[in-house]
Parts: structure tokens; C-alpha cells; sequence
């Protein structure tokens, strides 16, 4: 009525056309939303920024399936040969730039660093206790994201300060993949300077979290003896639990071997399938489920994601890791007397890792699934720290010693440690990863980055599928260089 | 000074003299048609104020009217006539009603018009028209009536059609403009006028016309005019009641339950599956579930009025009464009751100044069963098992062992429907006019909508059977409890109550001068020029709660409520657009000849960008009045016009630019979710009106002493120049910025109307008339990266079926293409690989010829809107008798039939019965088969069907009762009538209506079960006192 008393008063008597003006501005105060110049004014305000930032973690899911999907570990499935076309594509080798899986990636990735450049922008308005770990929580994050982008695409938009908008269009340019790797090490190490050593919340990230990963990345570009120390800040302030199917469960979650780990939820009641994974829940545990599934324990699912019959076959008779890792549905039924009905490409082999099971979902159940998914695990950590170690010629006692850590919470004992040294052991080590980390989303990665992805995998070209393409969307709008042979 | 005197007293004489020649006058008014004394005209001497109105029996009587002096004899709804005083003697004067005027005049934005003056494109509906059709919304008359304007109804009472001016040409809406007496409304705000006091519709359907409105008149303006009161002094009552039953007249074929059962054994062995029926010879014919949901309901409306005025005021009130139950499941669960208040008062405070106070308000309550999806009743009716009673041994619904998803019983599913809506709204204006100098008229007027809308819905706890999907309770209505094996955490289900109250307020103030003026009698002018200041803002607030005791809708509110604070839920949204608008006509005509108009309109906006916050609306036209050119001398033709006028309009459809946080993100720590903050929406300060050039060429002809007459007109849209919101990249990452058109395309058509209108005799006249209107629209670009927008679909899983893209007509049906069926593996063999085929199933067409049936296939297989539609309307005055008769045709519009649920122990069509047992059986309906690896019910051009349809819309029958039956009691005109609505229509479409629509174009044609247009018998009294 303000806006409306005085406009009048110019604008009726007046008939001015410039005083006129206010009146067609709207303030976002008007309709009780918040601008974004009028926020960050408290310290609630940051630490609300930080979880926005952390939320993209939980659309992730595609990242997870494809790590396996891609390689030579499991099937696409679904429930025919053009359900979700795009990992079907993925699966077989034959994707191409237009795949709205890979936009998908793509777009919810550059939320995330959006989302911690946000914060970036508004770093300098106000000081407060604890800023500088907030702020190392959300570097890590942006690092998390940015080599999730790396590892997918190679060299991708390098932006830090601000985040993108509408006008940035068609002005982005990529950036090398070194130029991207030297940002996230750059992150990490920030992170690791002012991030406290634990939390007193499950799921925040902590300093080895942090130095973790910075191994991780480092590993990935076969700095062997950057990877090696980094990691061994890491060893010993964690531990294998005994049981290795336990960590998976429900019970089982931020326990004593988990690094890193994206949390879930079932509380939040989401059901809009518009936007699958706006909820809490983890979108992707419905995709590994059974088919048309009845019976006990677990419940039914989309039956994606099938392990092969080579990845079971893979695994020791001895090896506790095999059944707690994939659930051989024909055998299980016939224990159990459940019911399921074969979708495309069965196998009759389903991801027990991240299976969803009865009772751990809410709401539209397909949708709520509570199952963390454990990014890195300390397991991971002792895998990279003795590949490191291996590779780089520095310590191969200690690379087979981490190794056989590995392998005997696998067996029960140490009958089935590895001796062996050199690049015999630099293959026992590649081979007990995927062992030890199957269905977890790494497969793909770790074939490309050890140049054995062309061996394993049907239909990879090398110098092609090493790079998922850039999405034909941002190359149309932004006018990005595609990726080799694309 | 004697001189002085004398002077001065031959003045006083001469004074007196002419005082004398002043008479007295008496006489008659008559309707020159009837023959029937008109009352209340008013009689005025000529550029004096003085004058009288007529009584009863169109009697005068006027003192000290000077002779030669000039009588004006007007009257609303007839020419005005000029008599010059010539004695004293009675006269007798007969007035030509207002349809054969050459002086008829049409209101337009912010002034009016002579009709033989407009250059623009402008349809009329008027009162009468509405008498006989007695619509439940006034909207609904344009049908049929108007050239120009779509609309596609439904039978849900109360419900609101689908409405389009000239096609639709945006996918941001295509809804008119509505302004009642100047207040500017929405479409939706005609739910609360009652028709009975609608004068009339003036739809403004080209640019020169709706320019005036700028940027919201680019779909077109509705310009409703309400009925006033007169000066004569007397108040005339004015009586309706009618009172109507409603049937739905067709039902669709379903399997009876013999049937039912024979084809589902049939589809369970042909699956290698057992038998589902042991028995199928004592099923019988089993339920008709439509015949169970589908009732007849009444439908009435009462409405009283009192017009009149005196010398300086006039008046009008009226209230008005209507309810409407639904033919679906009966009025205890779905009605629509409308109470209609309405006041117009026009006061003259003085010659200069004048005061207009309009009010109006409404209340709403309805009910509403689920309707047009696959869950709601008429589905339900259709889909569910015909061999089940409708009631159990134990008296309760029965319920079907083998349907477990989706489909329900439907009288349960009606029993279990609980919900209620009340809306109050109010509107009207307050306008003082000044008159500082004759001809020019300076208005001022504050205009006010304000809704207030209360909803409730409750969803109790349901059984329809163990593991039915929509059962969410036990067989005895207790909560299904379930425990997590691994923690042992207990979970329930829960009945819910939800309550939403909204609020709208939109007040208007308007300054504006109309003055009009000639230059030598020959060049004349009507201007206006003005400003205009609107707000609009809207609230809402809405919360839920569970536990509500006893499951019971009785004690279903929030309020009552007994489930933890934890399981309560609140919401609030409001919304607020403000537009400054600055306008002005000239119209100019050189003696009734040369027609010329200018309009421009700024208009200013909050939902522009901060670099276009002000848009420029001009449009011109002109015209040629041959028939006034002094060379014009063709015998025959008593009026003849050429038109044509362009111009530019404009759509602010979107949403207001800025950047918001947002505070839907979430994350979980500890497994508690904690919510959190970042940028939601990023604003595009180059956002901009849509804008529409507009073409329109008319002709107007009246041929056989003006009882003929044609009106066409041809006219092209194209909507350009549109300043997009730019698809963000997608490293922009999630946010969005605030939703903008993003569709532009192209649309021309014809509307053309044909009247015939003869005064035969006393005793009989004749009107007639033709329209036909027809629209094609082509989206010319759509500015996203597939090109096309999804519209809407149906079925489990979900199919989306219409498309609005690039190069086709806005939200065509969108699906493979068959080819008759398999008769043997050597044809499947022969033909594109097809998943899955086996013979019986249905043939795919290969439309890209690659070799494979995929989605790639899908293409255009239908059309939902028409190629042309027709309205033909007859109305004959003999003696007492009226007949009428409204009929409307929809040609070339197809209907996709969404209703099969398809599941494996669902009901079925009847043309099940003809599908393909054996090569050569059938070649359209495929076999029934429990496992359809071919996937026979895609979405595909098997479920298109030709919606053309021809429909007696309204017959109606009227006597006016002798005087002499009534004389005696004061009442003035007395007339029965017997109606009938929706009578016959006449389509090949094989569901229960050919009009559907879910009330949005969007949803136009794709039948999930939509409410079907009743037949409704009506019977009703008029009475005039």
C-alpha cells in the first residue's frame, strides 16, 4: 500500500513519467524471500551455506553406478535394453556427447563447486570463531567435486571466486587437467591446515578426510611419493572392521574404517519424481535392487548395476569378501524361498553392498533409501598407500604388509598373503583392489588410470573412453573443446 | 426612462408570449416490432435536462415543452428517436429495437464505439443470448456464439473451460483478459458472475481492439458489461427460477463378467498361466460399475433483480442462487452451490459530477470427486472387475483379490473421497466522473478484486485389499505397523487432514479524459488518454496434520488432530506483480465514411528486467464505410464496410526477476537432517514482455433492408521479438532463473459469421445465424535445447503423449504409428525387428526405416484441436411462443483415449472381443496375453480417435402467458419455458464425450476418464412486475 499511496500521488497528479519507476521494482523482501546482497549477515548464515554445499554430495549416485558399469564389473540391466539409455550407452562403450547421464554429472558436480564458490564470493563480510574450518570443510568439498569433474572429463571450467551465472555465458574456456589437479591440491591443502583432526558429527570432514583424498589425487597422477606420505598421516587412526559385510549395513555405517562418507537419510518423506534425488535419500540403492523382488531381508528393486559372473568368479572360494559383496539371487531364493523375476542382461548376481534392504526407506520408498555411501574407506587407503609405495620403489615391505592387512581381514588369516615384489606385486595390489572395493565405484577409474581399461574392458579405445565427452549442451552454449574423438 | 419602462414591459410580455407558446404533451411509446407499450424510456427535451420517463403502458406526459422544440426518445436496447413538438396533440412514438441500428453503439476499452464505426475485430454476446442458454459460467455461452474464441468445456460442476482467443500461440497460457464494468479480472474470476446479470460480452480479438490493454492483452480481452438500472422512475422486478435434471446419456462398452472372465482366462493360458475363472458359466453379466457411479443430479438457479432510478440516480441489485451436483458419483460428494450478490448504483451528485459504485460478491462450496486420471471414479468404474457385487457377504465394499494397484472399487473409492471448498470473493469499483465541459469526461476509478479461498481434504485410512497399493490400513481400518529388521524401529501409517487458505487482492486505480469533438460537422474524433497504476498480491498458507481421531472426516481439522508435532507440516507462498501503464486512442471518421484509429499503451512491469522495464503496445486500423460514399448506389446492399488493422501486443506471463536464496538445500549429519542455504534463482535483467504482431483484415455487409448481414474476418499472429531467459549452461549448475516463455510460433484463421434477422410480421420474427471460426497455429521456435517442451501424458508408467515443438501445431499427440497385426511369425520375420513381437501383436511402423522399432519411431499421430469449428443458432418469436435452438460443431479434433488402465485384471474395452485368435482373425485388436513382451499398449495412434463432433448445445421452448391471466395481480410479463442442454451430439468418438479437457489446453483431448457433459432437462418461469 506504501508503493501504491505514493506512485499514485506522483503518477496520478503528476503524470511523471521517471517518478514513476520505483513502482515497477520489486524488492525480494516483498514476498519474504531472501536476495542474495542481503545475505551471509550472520554466522548461522555460513554454516547454512556450508550444508547447502555439501548437499550435492547425495546426487552423486550416477557417479557411483558408472564407476562400475563402465568397467568390466557389471552390467547395465534395468528392465530392458533402452531402460535409462544413457548408462546403457556407458555400459557397452558406445556413449556419445549427448547422454543425460553424463549431464547430469556434469551439472550437479559444478552445483557443488557453485555452491563452496558462493561462499568464496561472500568469504570477507563477516568474522567469526571456527570460520577458517568452516571454510576448510568447504574446500575440501570443492576439491571432492572438482576431482569427481577431473576424473570424468579431464580439464573442465577452473572458476573459484564466484559462481557462474547466466552471463558467463559463452565466455567459459577449459582448463588443462594439471590446472585442475593443481586447484583441488591446492584446496586439500588448505583444507588439511585448519580442519580439525575428528568431528563431533558423523559425516563432516575431518583432516585425514582431507589428506585422504589429497593421497587419492595424488595417486592418480602417479606422484608415488606424494601419495605415500600424504596417506600415511592416514594410517593407523582407523581400522578394518573384522567382519567385512557388517560395514555395509545400516549398523555399520560411520564406523571405525570409514574415512569419508556421504550420508543418507530416510526421514525426509521426499516423493517427487521430478527430482529424484532432492530428498535425503540415496537414489542410486534402488537401481541395484532385485527385480520384482519378494521375500526376506532385502526388497525389490530396478535390478540395474549387475555384477558379472567374472567378477564373482574372481574371488577365492576362502574369500569372505565374494558373498558379502554380491548376492547370487538363484542360490538365495532357493535358501530362502524368495521370488524375483530377471530383467535385462540378468546374471543372476545383485550388488549386496548397496542393495536396498526391507524397511530402510520411507515415504515413496524408491526414493529414501538411508544407505551412506562410503566414499573412502580405510581399506582404500592401505590399497593406495601400498600401490604407492610399490610404484614409486619406496617401500615394498611396507606396500605388502598394508596389502596383506587387507587380505587377511578378507580370509580370516594370513594364509593367503602376497610375497611377491615388483610389478607382480604392483598387479596383486591393482587385482586386490577390485577385490576389495567391487561395486563401490572406483573399477572404471582405477583400469583407466593404470592404463589396463583397453585390456579389460569390450569396446574402450584407448585415447578415447579414457575422457567421458564434454556434454553437447555446455559445448553448444559455452563453446567448450570436446574431448578427443568425440 | 419611459421608453426605458416600456422597453422593459414589452420585454416582460414578449417573455410571456413565448411562455405561452409552451404546450403540454402527452403520448405513447410502442416497440415498433411488438406493437407492445415500452416502459421506462426516457423523454427528454432536446440540450435541456428537463424531461420524464414512460410508466407502465409506455405512457408520457410532459409540461412546458416549447413548441418546435425536439423530443429525444431513448431507451436502452433501441434506436434513439427525434420528434419535433409541433401542437399539443398526443403523439405516438415507435422505437426500432437496438439490433437493426445503424447507431448501435459497443463498448470498448475505456469508452465506447458505434458499431459501424469499429475497425477492429470484435465478436458480441449479448443478454439474450444468455437467457436461453442459462450457462452455469457466462464463459461457456461463447461457444457457438462467438467467432474466434475455442473453448472446450467439461460436465465437473462448476468447473472452469479452457478458453483461447484466436489459438494458442504461447505455451506461458493462452487465457483472455477479463474486465467487468472496468474492473480488469482473470478468467478464473468469472466463476463468481451470475449470467443473469451480464448485458453483454464484447470480445476484443485483434490488436487495434485489445492494444488499449497492451501488455495483458495479448490473448485477446473479454469485455463484460452488467445490466443497470433507468430513469423512469418505476422499479422493474425481475424473476428467474429454473430447476433441471442432469443424465449422462452414454455409457462405453466394458466387458460384462462373463466376458470378463472368458478373455482373462484366455490371456492367462496364452501367458502359459492357469486358469483365473474355474467357472465361468453362473458369472453373468456381473456389475456395471458405471451404471453404479453415474447418477442423475439436479441442477437449479434462482435469481431476482430490481432496476430502476429516478432523475438522478439509477440502480441495480440482484442476487441470484445456484447449485449444480455432479453426475458422477451424485452431489452428497461433488456440487458446486453459488450465492451471488450484485449492487450498481450510478448517482448524479450534480450536472458535472457524477458517482458509479459497483459491488459484487460471491460465495462458493463444492465438493469435488478425483476426476480425469487413472484413479478417478470413471476409471475406477471402468477398469474394475465386473464380476464382483458391490457389496461383500459382510456388507462391506467388495474387494477384488487380483488388482492390486491403483484401480479400486469405485463406490469405495467415492466413500473414501472427503474434501470441501469454500471461496469468498468480492469485487467492484468505485469511479466519479466530471464533466467540466461538454464531450469531455474525466474519470477517475478505483477498481478492487479480493478472493479468499479455504480448501480442506482429509485421506483417512483405507483398505482395498492386502497389498493393494493404495491401501494404507488393515481389513479393520486399525494402522499397518511395520518393524526394521535391523534396528526394530517401528513405523505406522497414518490418515491426514490438509487445510490451505489463499487470499488474492488485486486493486486497480485508473485516471483517464474521454472527449470527443467534430470539425465541421464532417471530421469527427473520440479520443482518450489515461493512466493506470495495478497491483496484484497473493498469500497463502496451508498445513497438515495425522491422527485424526476416530478416522473420521467429522473430526477431520488440524485442530483435532492427534499425530506428533513432528508429523505437522506448514507452508506459505505469496506473490506480488505491480504494472504502471500509461494509454490513449484517437478515433476519427470523416462523415461515417473514412475510418481511422490510433491506440499506444506503455506498460511497466515487476516482472520485466531492470533493462526492460517499460514496453510500448501501438496498433492502427482503418476503415471504409462504402456504403455512406455518395457514389455507392448498389441496390440491395444497405451497409457496407472494409477494415483492416495491425498492431502490436504484448503477455507478462512470467514471474518476478531476482535472486533468491534458497533454502530447500539439505544435508544429514548424525543421520539428522540439517537444513541449509545457497542461491535458489539468478535473476535475467533482460527479461521482457512477449510480443505479438497482429494482422486482421474484416468486411462487414448487410444486404435485404439490413435483415441480412456477413461478417469476416481474416487474421494473422506471430509472436516475435521475444527476449528469451537463456538456457543457463550447464556448469551454471542447478539454479535456475525465474521461469520465462520460451515458445514463440505463428497463427492465422478465419472467423466468419452469417445472421439473418426478419421482423415477418406481428406475430413472427425470425433471427438465425452461422459461425464458423478457424484457427491454425504453428510453433515457430522453441528456445530450449530439444527444441520442444513436454505437455502432458497418462498411464502407469507415466507416458508423456503431447508435445509443444518446433515446427508442429502447440501440443500435438505424440506416439508410434501400427500397422494392423502380426498374422504369423513370417510377417514378423519380414518386418523391422520388433522386440518381443509374436504373432497377435501389434505391428509397429519403422518410421525412420532404420531397421528398428524404438523410440525413435514416435511421431505426430494426432491432432487435439480442430480444424474448424461451427455454431448455428435459430430463434423464432411466434405469437407468445420463442423457440431456440444453439447447436456447435467441432470438426478435424482428435481425442487420445487414456481410460484403459491395461493391467493384467483390469477391465477391458468390448472391442476386446474382436482381437486376433488365430491368423487371419483380426487385423486390429491384438491377442490378450497376461505377459505383453510386445508391449501392445504404448503409447500409440490405436488409442487416437476422430473427436469430431455435432451437438444440439440448447433447445428451448418459451410461452409468455396471456396479460389477461394476470392482469389483476401487477405483474407485468409472465413466461414459462422448457429447455433441454446438450439434447443430442452426434461423434464417432466412442467415449462418453468428445469434449474433454482438464481445464487447461495443455490437457485438451487425452480422455483419462474425463467428466462427461450432461444432457440436462430444464424447466423454469420468468416474471417481470
Amino acid at each position: 500500500m506504501k508503493y501504491f499511496k505514493h506512485t499514485l500521488m506522483i503518477c496520478g497528479m503528476l503524470l511523471t513519467f521517471q517518478a514513476c519507476s520505483d513502482y515497477v521494482d520489486l524488492e525480494a523482501s516483498e514476498v519474504y524471500q531472501i536476495d542474495a546482497d542481503s545475505y551471509f549477515q550472520s554466522e548461522a548464515n555460513y554454516q547454512a551455506a556450508l550444508i547447502g554445499s555439501y548437499d550435492p554430495l547425495q546426487w552423486l549416485y550416477l557417479n557411483t553406478l558408472i564407476g562400475d558399469i563402465a568397467s568390466d564389473n557389471s552390467f547395465c540391466g534395468g528392465e530392458s535394453a533402452t531402460d535409462v539409455i544413457g548408462l546403457q550407452q556407458i555400459d557397452d562403450m558406445t556413449h556419445y556427447p549427448q547422454n543425460d547421464n553424463l549431464t547430469s554429472i556434469w551439472r550437479w558436480c559444478f552445483e557443488g563447486v557453485n555452491r563452496v564458490n558462493y561462499m568464496e564470493e561472500n568469504k570477507n563480510k563477516i568474522d567469526f570463531d571456527g570460520k577458517a574450518a568452516l571454510y576448510g570443510e568447504a574446500y575440501f568439498l570443492r576439491s571432492y567435486y572438482y576431482f569427481e569433474l577431473v576424473k570424468f572429463f579431464g580439464g573442465v571450467p577452473l572458476i573459484t571466486d564466484r559462481r557462474l551465472d547466466a552471463s558467463d555465458t559463452g565466455t567459459l574456456q577449459r582448463a588443462s587437467k594439471e590446472e585442475v589437479y593443481a586447484q583441488i591440491e591446492a584446496d586439500l591443502l588448505n583444507a588439511i591446515d585448519v580442519l580439525p583432526a575428528s568431528q563431533n558429527q558423523a559425516g563432516r570432514v575431518t583432516k585425514s578426510a582431507a589428506q585422504a583424498l589429497l593421497g587419492k589425487v595424488y595417486l592418480y597422477q602417479d606422484k608415488f611419493s606424494e601419495a605415500a606420505s600424504m596417506l600415511q598421516n592416514v594410517i593407523g587412526l582407523y581400522s578394518l572392521v573384522p567382519d567385512y559385510g557388517s560395514q555395509f549395513l545400516k549398523s555399520g555405517e560411520n564406523g571405525p574404517e570409514s574415512v569419508f562418507e556421504i550420508q543418507y537419510s530416510n526421514e525426509s518423506e521426499w516423493w517427487d519424481w521430478g527430482c529424484p534425488t532432492c530428498g535425503e535419500g540415496n537414489f542410486g540403492i534402488i537401481h541395484n535392487g532385485p527385480r520384482a523382488y519378494s521375500g526376506p531381508e532385502f526388497a525389490t528393486g530396478w535390478s540395474f548395476n549387475l555384477p558379472t559372473p567374472n567378477l564373482y568368479n574372481s574371488f577365492d572360494e576362502a574369500d569372505s569378501r565374494r558373498d558379502a559383496s554380491i548376492l547370487d539371487i538363484e542360490a538365495w531364493a532357493a535358501e530362502t524361498g524368495a521370488s524375483y523375476a530377471e530383467g535385462y542382461e540378468h546374471t543372476g548376481y545383485y550388488n549386496r553392498k548397496y542393495i536396498p534392504r526391507a524397511g530402510e526407506s520411507g515415504a515413496q520408498t524408491e526414493l529414501n533409501y538411508l544407505n551412506n555411501y562410503r566414499a573412502i574407506r580405510y581399506a582404500d587407503v592401505l590399497l593406495m598407500a601400498a600401490e604407492a609405495n610399490a610404484r614409486g620403489g619406496i617401500n615394498e615391505d611396507l606396500a605388502r604388509n598394508y596389502l596383506n592387512q587387507v587380505r587377511q581381514r578378507a580370509f580370516g588369516n594370513s594364509d593367503h598373503n602376497i610375497s611377491t615384489s615388483g610389478q607382480a606385486l604392483v598387479q596383486a595390489i591393482w587385482n586386490e583392489r577390485n577385490l576389495e572395493l567391487s561395486m563401490e565405484g572406483h573399477r572404471f577409474f582405477d583400469l583407466v588410470r593404470t592404463g589396463q581399461a583397453a585390456s579389460v574392458i569390450d569396446g574402450f579405445v584407448t585415447g578415447k573412453h579414457e575422457l567421458f565427452p564434454v556434454p553437447q549442451l555446455e559445448v553448444d552454449i559455452s563453446g567448450l573443446n570436446q574431448n578427443p574423438q568425440y | 426612462m419611459n421608453s426605458k419602462i416600456l422597453t422593459f414591459t414589452l420585454f416582460l410580455l414578449m417573455s410571456m408570449l413565448s411562455v405561452a407558446q409552451e404546450v403540454n404533451i402527452t403520448g405513447t411509446v410502442l416497440d415498433a416490432d411488438s406493437d407492445m407499450p415500452l416502459p421506462g424510456v426516457n423523454v427528454i427535451i432536446k440540450n435541456t435536462t428537463k424531461g420524464v420517463a414512460t410508466d407502465f403502458d409506455g405512457n408520457f406526459s410532459l409540461e412546458g415543452v416549447p413548441l418546435s422544440s425536439t423530443l429525444v426518445f431513448s431507451y436502452v436496447g433501441f434506436v434513439t428517436k427525434e420528434v419535433q413538438v409541433i401542437n399539443s396533440n398526443p403523439i405516438t412514438v415507435q422505437l426500432m429495437p437496438d439490433s437493426q441500428s445503424l447507431d448501435e453503439v459497443v463498448i470498448v476499452g475505456y469508452g465506447q464505439q458505434k458499431v459501424t464505426n469499429v475497425s477492429g475485430s470484435i465478436s458480441t454476446v449479448k443478454s439474450e443470448a444468455l437467457e436461453q442458454l442459462k450457462p452455469v459460467r457466462v464463459e461457456e455461452a461463447l461457444q457457438s456464439q462467438a467467432t474466434g474464441v475455442n473453448i472446450v468445456s467439461t460436465g465437473s460442476p462448476g468447473a472452469a473451460p479452457a478458453i483461447a482467443i484466436r489459438g494458442i500461440v504461447s505455451n506461458a497460457g493462452s487465457s483472455p483478459l477479463v474486465v467487468i464494468d472496468g474492473i480488469q479480472q482473470s478468467i478464473a474470476d468469472l466463476n463468481a458472475l451470475n449470467p443473469s446479470d451480464v448485458e453483454s460480452m464484447n470480445v476484443l480479438k485483434d490488436a487495434a481492439t485489445a492494444a488499449i490493454y497492451g501488455v495483458k492483452g495479448g490473448n485477446g480481452v473479454i469485455l463484460v458489461t452488467t445490466k443497470s438500472g433507468n430513469k423512469s422512475g418505476k422499479t422493474t422486478f425481475n424473476f428467474d427460477s429454473s430447476y433441471g435434471i442432469q443424465e449422462v446419456t452414454r455409457t462405453i462398452d466394458v466387458l460384462n463378467a462373463s466376458e470378463y472372465a472368458a478373455i482373462l482366462n484366455e490371456a492367462s493360458s496364452n501367458a502359459g498361466q492357469g486358469l483365473v475363472f474355474d467357472n465361468i458359466g453362473n458369472l453373468g453379466v456381473g456389475t456395471n460399475w458405471q451404471d453404479e457411479v453415474l447418477k442423475d443430479a439436479p441442477i437449479q438457479s434462482h435469481n431476482v433483480s430490481a432496476a430502476g432510478g429516478s432523475d438522478n440516480m439509477t440502480y441495480f441489485i440482484s442476487g441470484g442462487y445456484l447449485g449444480q451436483d455432479g453426475v458422477v458419483g451424485g452431489g452428497d460428494k461433488s456440487y458446486f452451490d453459488r450465492i451471488t450478490l450484485a449492487e450498481r448504483l450510478n448517482i448524479d451528485l450534480s450536472d458535472k459530477f457524477k458517482v458509479l459504485v459497483n459491488n459484487n460478491y460471491a460465495n462458493i462450496k463444492g465438493k469435488a470427486l478425483a476426476e480425469n486420471s487413472i484413479t478417478s471414479v470413471l476409471s475406477n468404474a471402468l477398469n474394475f472387475d465386473p464380476t464382483l457385487p458391490v457389496y461383500d457377504d459382510n456388507g462391506n465394499y467388495s474387494i477384488s483379490d487380483n488388482i492390486t494397484q491403483e484401480i479400486v472399487n469405485p463406490l469405495a473409492l467415492i466413500d473414501n473421497t472427503y474434501n470441501n471448498n469454500n471461496t469468498n470473493k468480492w469485487f467492484g469499483k468505485l469511479e466519479l466522473q466530471y464533466e467540466p465541459i461538454e464531450d469531455l469526461r474525466i474519470s477517475s476509478r478505483f477498481s478492487y478484486t479480493y478472493v479468499d479461498v479455504y480448501n480442506k481434504s482429509f485421506s483417512p485410512l483405507v483398505f482395498y485389499g492386502v497389498g493393494h497399493t493404495a491401501t494404507n490400513a488393515n481389513p479393520d481400518l486399525s494402522p499397518i505397523v511395520t518393524v526394521d529388521p535391523e534396528t526394530g524401529e517401528e513405523t505406522s501409517t497414518h490418515n491426514r487432514v490438509n487445510e490451505s487458505k489463499t487470499t488474492y487482492f488485486t486493486y486497480t486505480y485508473e485516471l483517464f479524459g474521454n472527449y470527443d469533438f467534430s470539425i465541421n460537422e464532417a471530421h469527427n474524433f473520440q479520443t482518450v488518454a489515461g493512466m493506470s497504476l495495478q497491483r496484484y498480491k497473493g498469500e497463502g498458507l496451508s498445513g497438515s496434520a495425522q491422527d485424526i481421531p476416530f478416522n473420521s472426516w467429522e473430526y477431520a481439522d488440524i485442530a483435532s488432530a492427534t499425530g506428533d508435532l513432528a508429523s505437522q507440516q506448514t507452508g506459505s507462498w505469496s506473490d506480488v506483480k505491480r504494472n504502471i501503464s500509461y494509454f490513449g486512442r484517437v478515433n476519427y471518421d470523416y462523415k461515417d465514411r473514412y475510418l481511422l484509429s490510433f491506440t499506444g499503451r506503455v506498460d511497466g512491469s515487476t516482472v520485466f528486467g531492470t533493462d526492460n522495464k517499460y514496453g510500448f503496445f501501438p496498433s492502427g486500423s482503418l476503415g471504409w464505410v462504402l456504403s455512406n460514399e455518395e457514389f455507392f448506389d448498389v441496390n440491395g446492399i444497405d451497409f457496407l464496410k472494409l477494415r483492416g488493422s495491425y498492431g502490436n501486443v504484448g503477455n507478462d506471463n512470467i514471474s518476478n526477476q531476482f535472486s533468491s536464496i534458497s533454502t530447500f538445500p539439505k544435508y544429514t549429519f548424525d543421520g539428522n537432517i540439517i537444513a541449509g542455504s545457497t542461491l535458489g534463482t539468478i535473476p535475467d535483467e533482460t527479461v521482457s514482455w512477449e510480443s505479438q504482431i497482429q494482422m486482421n483484415a474484416g468486411l462487414d455487409i448487410r444486404l435485404l433492408d439490413n435483415s441480412l448481414s456477413f461478417t469476416g474476418d481474416y487474421y494473422q499472429k506471430t509472436t516475435e521479438d521475444l527476449l528469451f531467459a537463456p538456457v543457463l549452461p550447464p556448469s551454471a549448475g542447478t539454479v535456475t532463473s525465474p521461469p520465462t516463455n520460451i515458445g514463440t510460433s505463428k497463427t492465422n484463421g478465419f472467423d466468419l459469421s452469417l445472421t439473418y434477422n426478419k421482423t415477418v410480421s406481428e406475430d413472427f420474427s425470425i433471427n438465425t445465424s452461422l459461425n464458423v471460426t478457424t484457427v491454425n497455429t504453428e510453433v515457430t521456435e522453441v528456445n530450449n535445447d530439444s527444441k520442444r517442451q513436454d505437455g502432458a501424458g497418462y498411464g502407469i508408467p507415466f507416458t508423456v503423449i503431447n508435445r509443444f515443438e518446433e515446427g508442429y501445431s502447440p501440443w500435438y499427440f505424440y506416439g508410434y504409428k501400427t500397422d494392423g497385426i502380426f498374422q504369423s511369425q513370417s510377417e514378423i520375420d519380414g518386418h523391422a525387428t520388433q522386440n518381443g513381437a509374436q504373432p497377435g501383436d501389434i505391428r509397429f511402423v519403422d518410421v525412420n526405416g532404420d531397421g528398428v522399432i524404438d523410440d525413435l519411431d514416435r511421431t505426430e499421430i494426432g491432432n487435439p484441436f480442430p480444424d474448424f469449428t461451427l455454431g448455428w443458432n435459430l430463434s423464432i418469436n411466434y405469437k407468445s411462443f420463442d423457440f431456440n435452438v444453439s447447436t456447435f460443431a467441432s470438426v478435424g479434433n482428435d481425442i487420445y483415449r487414456a481410460y484403459e488402465r491395461n493391467s493384467a485384471f483390469t477391465n477391458r474395452s468390448a472391442r476386446t472381443l474382436d482381437r486376433w485368435t488365430g491368423p487371419g482373425t483380426s487385423n486390429s485388436e491384438p491377442r490378450v496375453t497376461f505377459v505383453d513382451n510386445n508391449n501392445n499398449t504404448r503409447a500409440s495412434d490405436r488409442y487416437i480417435e476422430d473427436g469430431s463432433y455435432f451437438r444440439f448445445k440448447n433447445i428451448q421452448l418459451g410461452y409468455t402467458l396471456p396479460k389477461s391471466l394476470y392482469d389483476a395481480t401487477g405483474l407485468n410479463n409472465v413466461r414459462i419455458y422448457a429447455q433441454v442442454k446438450n439434447a443430442f451430439t452426434f461423434t464417432k468418438y466412442s467415449g462418453y464425450d468428445p469434449e474433454v479437457t482438464a481445464g487447461s489446453f495443455v490437457d485438451t483431448g487425452i480422455d483419462r476418464g474425463a467428466y462427461p457433459i450432461p444432457r440436462i432437462w430444464m424447466m423454469g418461469i420468468n416474471v417481470k412486475f
